[in-house]
């Protein structure tokens, strides 16, 4: 049995003021992830993806429950405590790439290891191997205005994992790129998962992208709505997300 | 229909709008404020102690001519970069390219024209306050001085109005040179920094000649004249620009090319900051680097003019005063003083002539100053030491150290005593006259700027005397005091510009560094907020815009310092010592300095950083 990587228990989330339009953006949300995992997180729009993944990633406080990542309760630290760990043990990938433009890649990719005070003689190889496993090698003195979307969400990507963080957040990662490029992207974090163990959390409303995952979760109007689990094809798995994706339909279609 | 479109995007990013309406509005204010003292011939020529002070204006306003150009470039350009973006998708729904053009023509000068009617009004608010509070404090009249002058208004008005419908067509033209996907993603793009080696090194002699040519210029002031000062203002003006636009790409570059320096924290991201839109910065910091020197060097030049008039008033005197048959009151505030030596003379004074007894003179011979008016140097002081053997002198024959004693040290003259004869005789001759038998206090002060005050009362009962003495009242009485109050009367007007300009240009300083930092101000934000999500401390934040922009500002106070530090050559043919003091103007500049640069990190750091959660 691996350790969790991710425990999450009880999280309630809620937003405005207490009497006036308390709007509940999770609703008592259990579940754990465990060390080497890759979990997708779908629903439809509103249903509290974003908010789960910005509580889990630290950006936004939770209202209620506990979540420990790598074994620290991470709700219970303040701000300073919060950026040090998103910086040590968190990778984000977002659907807008994020990058500074005023950096080149190889600058942008070496930005967490920089600020960890790592010094320069490992920073180089430790740069030059991300980039190598995710096929950026060739732009890294380039500026990002002047690459793809593709390599952008590479870059983005390697950026996430040079300092082998315990997790990886991924929001809509291939929100912003066309098929060939979202493809060959999932495959890449797929392999990443599975040749070099990394843990990984996605959220998307890309049935596609989604089947990468070995497990997927769907929440709506903020509550965990089911849970399927990978076990044959991509190709099976799709399907099968589709078909749940359809009794969230269903409900109106009656 | 555009132009509606136009107004109500206008009407929506009304901030960014006030931020480069603001920029543009200090600018034409202080080009005003200039102008209402340079245009002003007849304040500046009964004023100014310098005979070509009005060329020396004309010069200035070249210079800040020069300036203001290309700080106006800079500044429409940042509404370029604003609107383009918008006026890419006006295309891309089908807007013609002539018609988008026109749009950002007639934007741009919009702004200008309105900017302009709105820094017309200010700078006369300015140069009313600020000359009225320096009237004030220098108690100088300012006769014909006028904070509304027309003639002022409209050369403000004609220059301001081709700068920007120049500027309109340059944007105009930039816009009309794109094509739809350049305008939709022209926010995205950095400058390319052209920082090769050899140019480098070609453009940084070549400001470096420049400069030197300048300094030059201005330390030889005395044989070039008018055309040293044309001299200096080109070629200071533009090496000033030229060592920004070479050098400073450079070093950021050789900087960012230090990988242990860059790789370290979030060095690189500081170091990326500075060099990202290189192009805006170098004019920006030449500007700037150019406003200190003329704000800072008008600055001490006034305060240099103050001090100078001290130093001209004691050229001839060792002592500081010298009180005829004191009071009882004047005594009392001699007691107060501080004096560093004080001696007392005794005299007898009748109808035809005053009559210093010789033996108190030789038992303690008093300080003197012996003017040379062929030698540049100041007359030092010294103690008489010339023997007087005789037994009477009348002023005609005495020593001539004796002499100079009588005349300013026992201030013995005609203000004083009217047309009777001053000697000096032996004990046995003062016995035989009769007269009043009285006394001359001559004390040298520790301070002679500190006792004005007491000073003035002083003079006024030595005024008194003199009334009584020579039955009309003078109008000054020939002591050091009253020479100090003629200098100063002549000086006031110079300080008073000097420190009147000084002010309008450390002011408009300030507003460029202002307009630079808030106008980039939203792009950044979107940089601190991505760092901050990727794990960045809120204080490692702060430590990089300390750092970046401590070299913003640290990098023009330095060339500026430099210029005035040689530029103050240039008065020493009528200041004594140019650098007396300069700490003062200095000191009081660096600390308005630092004081800003805190505000505007404080500033800064509210608007960029993230709100926590």
């Amino acid at each position: 049995m691996k350790q969790p990587v991710l425990q999450v228990n009880n999280l309630h989330k809620t937003y405005g003021k207490k009497g006036e339009n308390l709007f509940s953006a999770l609703n008592h949300v259990s579940f754990d992830m465990n060390q080497g995992e890759f979990v997708g997180i779908m629903g439809p729009s509103g249903a509290g993806k974003t908010t789960l993944l910005n509580v889990i990633s630290t950006l936004d406080k939770a209202s209620e429950g506990t979540i420990q990542i790598a074994g620290t309760n991470i709700t219970e630290m303040k701000q300073g405590q919060l950026a040090d760990f998103r910086s040590k043990q968190l990778g984000f990938i977002f659907q807008d790439f994020n990058l500074l433009e005023n950096l080149t890649i190889y600058e942008n990719i070496a930005l967490p290891l920089s600020l960890q005070g790592v010094s320069t003689k490992k920073i180089k190889p430790a740069v030059s191997k991300v980039a190598v496993k995710l096929g950026i090698e060739g732009i890294l003195e380039k500026y990002p205005v002047t690459i793809s979307g593709g390599q952008k969400q590479r870059a983005a990507a390697a950026r996430a994992l040079v300092h082998e963080p315990a997790m990886i957040l991924a929001d809509e990662p291939t929100g912003a790129l066309d098929s060939k490029n979202a493809n060959s992207l999932m495959e890449t974090i797929a392999q990443l998962n599975e040749n070099h163990d990394v843990s990984i959390m996605l959220v998307t409303h890309d049935p596609l992208s989604a089947s990468y995952c070995r497990r997927i979760m769907f929440i709506q109007d903020g509550k965990l709505y089911k849970e399927i689990h990978r076990d044959g094809s991509r190709m099976a798995f799709h399907q099968e997300i589709l078909n749940v994706l359809a009794e969230f339909a269903a409900p109106e279609m009656e | 229909m555009l132009f509606k479109l136009s107004r109500a995007s206008m009407r929506k990013s009304f901030k960014d709008y006030l931020v480069l309406l603001f920029g543009l509005t200090m600018s034409i204010a202080i080009f005003y404020m200039f102008q209402t003292l340079a245009q002003n011939k007849v304040f500046l020529e009964s004023n100014a102690m310098i005979g070509s002070i009005v060329f020396i204006f004309h010069v200035g306003t070249f210079i800040l001519a020069a300036i203001t150009i290309f700080y106006i470039f800079y500044a429409t350009s940042f509404m370029l970069s604003m609107r383009q973006k918008e006026l890419g998708m006006y295309m891309m729904l089908g807007a013609k390219k002539h018609k988008v053009t026109q749009l950002m023509f007639f934007e741009t000068f919009f702004i200008g024209i309105i900017s302009l009617a709105a820094g017309i009004v200010i700078g006369i608010g300015m140069s009313k306050g600020i000359a009225g509070l320096f009237m004030w404090q220098l108690d100088f009249s300012g006769e014909g001085f006028e904070a509304f002058y027309l003639s002022s208004m409209i050369t403000t008005v004609i220059f301001y109005v081709i700068l920007f419908f120049l500027t309109s067509i340059v944007n105009a033209a930039k816009i009309a040179g794109k094509s739809v996907l350049d305008l939709l993603h022209a926010d995205r793009k950095q400058d390319t920094v052209k920082a090769k080696g050899s140019w480098t090194i070609v453009g940084v002699l070549f400001a470096i000649l420049l400069i030197g040519v300048g300094y030059y210029a201005m330390i030889n002031i005395a044989k070039l004249m008018q055309f040293g000062v044309i001299i200096a203002a080109i070629t200071i003006t533009l090496g000033t620009y030229l060592i920004f636009i070479s050098l400073l790409p450079y070093v950021v570059k050789k900087l960012k090319g230090i990988r242990t320096l860059n790789e370290k924290g979030i060095n690189s991201f500081t170091l990326a900051q500075l060099r990202f839109r290189m192009m805006n910065l170098t004019r920006v910091l030449g500007t700037v680097a150019m406003l200190v020197a003329l704000g800072l060097g008008a600055m001490t030049a006034g305060i240099a003019f103050y001090h100078n008039v001290e130093k001209q008033a004691g050229m001839i005197y060792a002592n500081d005063l010298a009180i005829h048959q004191p009071s009882d009151a004047d005594k009392q505030i001699i007691e107060q003083l501080n004096t560093e030596e004080e001696n007392f003379y005794h005299y007898k004074v009748d109808d035809d002539g005053v009559y210093f007894l010789k033996n108190d003179l030789i038992d303690h011979p008093p300080l003197f100053k012996a003017f040379n008016p062929e030698s540049m140097e100041l007359p030092k002081s010294e103690r008489v030491t010339e023997p007087l053997s005789k037994d009477k002198y009348v002023l005609g024959d005495m020593p001539d150290e004796w002499f100079s004693v009588v005349n300013n040290e026992l201030n013995a003259g005609y203000y004083m005593f009217g047309d009777r004869e001053i000697s000096i005789v032996d004990q046995e001759n003062f016995e035989k006259i009769k007269g009043s038998k009285e006394i001359v206090v001559v004390a040298k002060l520790d301070d002679f700027t500190a006792a004005l005050p007491q000073l003035e009362k002083l003079e006024a009962g030595q005024l008194t005397l003199a009334e009584s003495l020579t039955g009309e009242t003078p109008e000054i009485t020939g002591s050091k005091y009253s020479n100090y109050l003629a200098f100063k009367g002549i000086a006031s007007g110079t300080i008073f510009m000097g420190l009147f300009l000084g002010i309008a240009f450390l002011m408009m300083m300030a507003s460029v560094l202002m307009f630079k930092l808030l106008s980039s101000a939203n792009a950044d934000a979107q940089r601190y907020s991505m760092l901050r999500k990727i794990g960045v401390r809120k204080s490692l934040l702060a430590k990089s815009i300390y750092r970046e922009l401590f070299l913003l500002f640290l990098f023009p106070a330095l060339v500026g310092l430099v210029h005035v530090i040689v530029g103050m050559q240039m008065f020493s043919f009528i200041i004594i010592e140019p650098y007396t003091k300069i700490w003062i103007p200095v000191g009081i500049f660096l600390l308005i300095y630092g004081v800003y640069y805190i505000l505007t990190v404080q500033m800064y750091k509210r608007i960029v950083l993230p709100k926590e959660i």
